[in-house]
């Protein structure tokens, strides 16, 4: 074993971000002929850490060692002359070109001379040949399948010797033929002696592929386990964190009316499949049901469907016993619906207007800020310092532009806004992304305080420790449906974990 | 003590940075006319002498200002069609044809309607060359809608469309009595807009065009309806979530847009060349992209930039009358300021950046 554990090894790895630290001292190995398991929620640095060992980032602190020799990685170029090959979860194919000719991108020194593609696609069949992986090279990448794409992207890191093959959340855009293909591809690569990198927040893949795992939180690495000795739920407790405190809240004593109702909802996606599948659950008055789940499992599409911006294809939303199905996002918010969008910067704010702008964006077609079509202006100032005054927004004016703001204020901008107009029911979707400590806790705060009040909130994060600190209610989603809905004190870390990756107690029973 | 007088003294600082910022479009448009009298000097010619004359050519008298303000009148409006669709992140680089569609109109509504009262006759035709220029232009906004069809490519490919209609019209239906060029007859007096300065070209075009800026700045900054195209040209994701119908806003957006350019031809029409010619004002449109770039698509700096291309066409078109430069000189030179122009919002935003870069360093500073 000793031999083998120094292909790669990472010593103190440090990497600040403005406000966070994304890797903590973080030491780890690779050796030959290994599949290491980078697991953790989203956030945890797993990717950081690998931009870094692909020179893409260079770390503050910390050492590179290749084959017990110390190295500076300062460019993808210089890694890959390590032989290390990075396979992104966002492609970087460019879509109207040939495979060959994304192949060789980068690879060929700009001259005259002839371009001997014959030669190049030989090289290629060469590879397809001895991996598996065959592709036609004259195929246009943009009518190429997902899955074909990703295979094309492997190929360009072999065609350049790559001999570790680091690859970001690989599956999250494949289908379960394409991932059994994938895992195919690298059992195989790892018996010719090579080594993989697999990035994942997904227990059963990890399970399934990797010979060690190292799990991630908060930038720190919190385990190191080799497959044989790990246990789903140990690597579950790894990646949540088992020293989770949970605040002691007043049960409530009698139920408040249903304000969300949601029945046999179902919804498609963008590539025409089921992604919320006949779903069915309820938000009372003064409670906060929170949908806890690995992204990507319908959660995205769900928050869409509520505030009017994707269609259902069946089933029904009914908010205070009026039917909301498919109306218009703007007669959902005259409803009284707040939404704060996972992202931000794209949906919840128009960075290059003002404060007092962006806190009258949704209030557009408001009768009261409006005088026969034109702006009241006095109404929409004294609207906006009013809430800055409530939501202690800290800015040099009103008139700021949005852009100038931290990004603490900017989310308390798009918080106070939605609090302002969803006087009914508030979908919260990753309410506290990338805040620092301080904000976040504002942003729990105000939640808490709203549901005080008597609004329903919905509350979809990724985040698990934010679900239990602030839901009533906890329900798991997993491939658009809710596994289990629970009463959080009857809530146990351990099943949810397991639940977020899709195991049921009768799923892990027939394994054992 | 020290901290924050330093402090102080750094507002101070940025702030006149930024009334210096407000300035450099008209460094940029002085160092455009250094940069095209370099040129000059190359081509064997004084700038001095040139640039002299021609000032001194554009405000020799009455007659010469006057028809610096009738020259600015159609590309105000020109201006105006390509800055307001931008505001909206939409480009119509079709208002040529818009103002040929709206020129037809108002040269057709003028020719037929030969005996009503003046007033009446110019109301309609006003509304028709409007009528005709928004609905022209409101059918790319349509298909960006519906087909999401590029409606960079559309506009500009109706221009030829609407070439092809005028240059037909002109030969047909609207050709003169006399039968022998491809234009159409003197439009009676009665279609002719009042000169604003008697024994000038000067027509009250030009209040109308003021008028017509003024009004796209209300609608842009204080109406409900110029929110949401502001909106929609900032961030379309955003103003989907608000429940701003982004389809909606394409389609008036044009309807608007090509409105300005259709009345540019009632302008044209009625107030300056009285009568239709094939190919009359061909670069029209083109010079309205640059002006509202040189004006940074606000209201008050298209009408400012229209009038420094209109004081540059009287004052280049008499220097070249009186001198043998090349006429091109005068493109060359409007290309060169509007080049500069653009270069200096570019350094503009970069220095910005830089400047709270900074800021934030000495922010960071201070907490440490």
């Amino acid at each position: 074993m000793d031999a083998k554990c120094n292909l790669i090894t990472l010593k103190n790895i440090t990497k600040f971000f403005p406000g966070t630290i994304a890797n903590d001292h973080i030491d780890m190995e690779l050796a030959n002929g290994e599949v290491l398991a980078l697991f953790g929620e989203n956030g945890a640095g797993k990717t950081t850490l690998m931009s870094i060992l692909y020179g893409l980032y260079q770390p503050d602190e910390g050492e590179i060692f290749i084959k017990r020799e110390q190295v500076k990685i300062r460019s993808p170029h210089d890694a890959m002359e390590y032989g290390i090959g990075m396979i992104h979860q966002h492609f970087t194919l460019v879509p109207v070109h040939t495979v060959v000719e994304n192949i060789i991108l980068g690879t060929e020194k700009a001259s005259l001379k002839y371009l001997n593609i014959e030669e190049k696609v030989k090289k290629i069949e060469k590879i397809g040949n001895k991996y598996g992986l065959e592709v036609d090279p004259f195929a246009i990448i943009r009518q190429l399948p997902v899955g074909m794409q990703q295979r094309v992207e492997i190929i360009k890191a072999l065609y350049r010797d790559a001999r570790i093959l680091i690859m970001d959340e690989p599956t999250s855009v494949l289908t379960s033929q394409e991932t059994e293909k994938l895992f195919n591809f690298i059992r195989d690569f790892k018996t010719k002696g090579h080594s993989v990198i697999f990035i994942s927040h997904k227990l059963n893949e990890v399970m399934e592929i990797a010979d060690r795992i190292t799990v991630l939180r908060d930038g720190k690495v919190v385990g190191n386990v080799f497959r044989q000795e790990a246990s789903e739920s140990q690597l579950t407790h790894l990646m949540i964190g088992r020293d989770l405190i949970i605040p002691k809240i007043n049960d409530r004593v009698h139920p408040k009316p249903e304000m969300l109702k949601i029945e046999n909802l179902t919804i498609m996606g963008d590539r025409k499949s089921k992604v919320i599948d006949d779903l069915s659950f309820t938000v009372r008055e003064g409670e906060i049901f929170g949908i806890a789940g690995v992204s990507g499992n319908g959660q995205e599409e769900l928050a869409q469907a509520l505030c009017g911006l994707r269609k259902a294809k069946s089933g029904q939303i009914t908010l205070s016993n009026k039917d909301i199905t498919n109306k218009d996002v703007l007669s959902i918010i005259h409803q009284g619906v707040g939404y704060i969008p996972a992202d931000r910067h794209k949906e919840g704010l128009v960075l290059d207007m003002s404060i007092e702008e962006n806190l009258f964006l949704k209030n557009h077609s408001n009768p009261s800020f409006l005088h026969y079509g034109f702006l009241n202006q006095n109404k929409i100032q004294k609207n906006a310092r009013n809430l800055m005054r409530d939501f202690e927004i800290k800015a040099a004016s009103s008139t700021s532009r949005a852009m100038t703001l931290s990004g603490g204020n900017q989310q308390k901008v798009v918080v106070a806004r939605e609090i302002n107009i969803g006087t009914k029911l508030l979908v919260a979707v990753q309410p506290t992304r990338g805040l620092d400590l301080g904000a976040v806790d504002y942003v729990h705060k105000t939640l808490l305080k709203e549901k005080k009040e008597g609004k329903a909130i919905l509350l979809i994060s990724t985040e698990f420790s934010e679900i239990m600190t602030l839901s009533d209610r906890i329900g798991v989603m997993y491939r658009g449906k809710l596994l289990k809905i629970v009463q959080r004190k009857d809530a146990k870390v351990d099943e949810i974990g397991l639940l977020m990756a899709g195991i049921t107690e009768g799923k892990k029973n027939k394994k054992n | 003590m020290n901290k924050i007088d330093s402090r102080i003294e750094q507002s101070s600082i940025s702030q006149d940075n930024n009334t210096w910022f407000n300035f450099m479009p008209v460094f940029s448009v002085l160092l455009g006319l250094l940069m095209s009298g370099l040129m000059m000097l190359l081509l064997g010619y004084n700038p001095l002498i040139v640039y002299t004359n021609m000032l001194s050519y554009a405000f020799r008298d009455i007659y010469n200002i006057a028809d610096i303000f009738a020259k600015a009148t159609p590309l105000i409006l020109t201006g105006l069609a390509f800055g307001f669709a931008f505001r909206a992140s939409l480009f119509n680089i079709g208002a040529q044809g818009q103002f040929y569609i709206g020129a037809v109109m108002a040269v057709a509504c003028a020719l037929k309607l030969g005996s009503l009262p003046s007033y009446l006759t110019l109301i309609i035709c006003f509304i028709m060359s409007l009528i005709g220029g928004s609905l022209w232009a409101a059918f790319i906004g349509y298909v960006k809608a519906r087909f999401n069809a590029n409606e960079f490519l559309v506009s500009m490919m109706l221009t030829y469309v609407a070439i092809a209609i005028m240059n037909f019209l002109l030969v047909g239906l609207l050709k003169e009595s006399k039968g022998e060029y491809p234009q159409t007859d003197v439009i009676p007096k009665n279609g002719w807009l009042p000169s604003l300065i008697p024994h000038t070209r000067l027509h009250w075009g030009f209040v109308l065009a003021l008028l017509i800026a003024l009004l796209a700045y209300i609608i842009l900054w204080r109406t409900s309806l110029g929110y949401k195209i502001r909106m929609v040209g900032f961030n379309r994701d955003a103003a989907r979530y608000a429940g701003i119908n982004v389809e909606n806003i394409f389609v008036i957006v044009f309807f608007i847009s090509g409105a300005f350019a259709g009345i540019a031809g009632f302008t044209e029409v009625n107030g300056m060349q009285h009568m239709l010619i094939e190919g009359f004002n061909p670069i029209i449109g083109a010079e309205g992209i640059g002006i509202a770039i040189l004006g940074n698509a606000h209201p008050l700096g298209i009408v400012l930039s229209a009038l420094l291309f209109g004081a540059l066409k009287v004052g280049g078109n008499l220097v070249l009358q009186t001198s043998r430069i090349p006429a091109s000189i005068i493109g060359i030179t409007e290309g060169l300021v509007i080049l500069s122009v653009i270069l200096s919002y570019y350094i503009r935003d970069k220095l910005i950046i830089l400047r709270s870069k900074k800021k934030l360093a000495v922010q960071e500073r201070h907490r440490l």
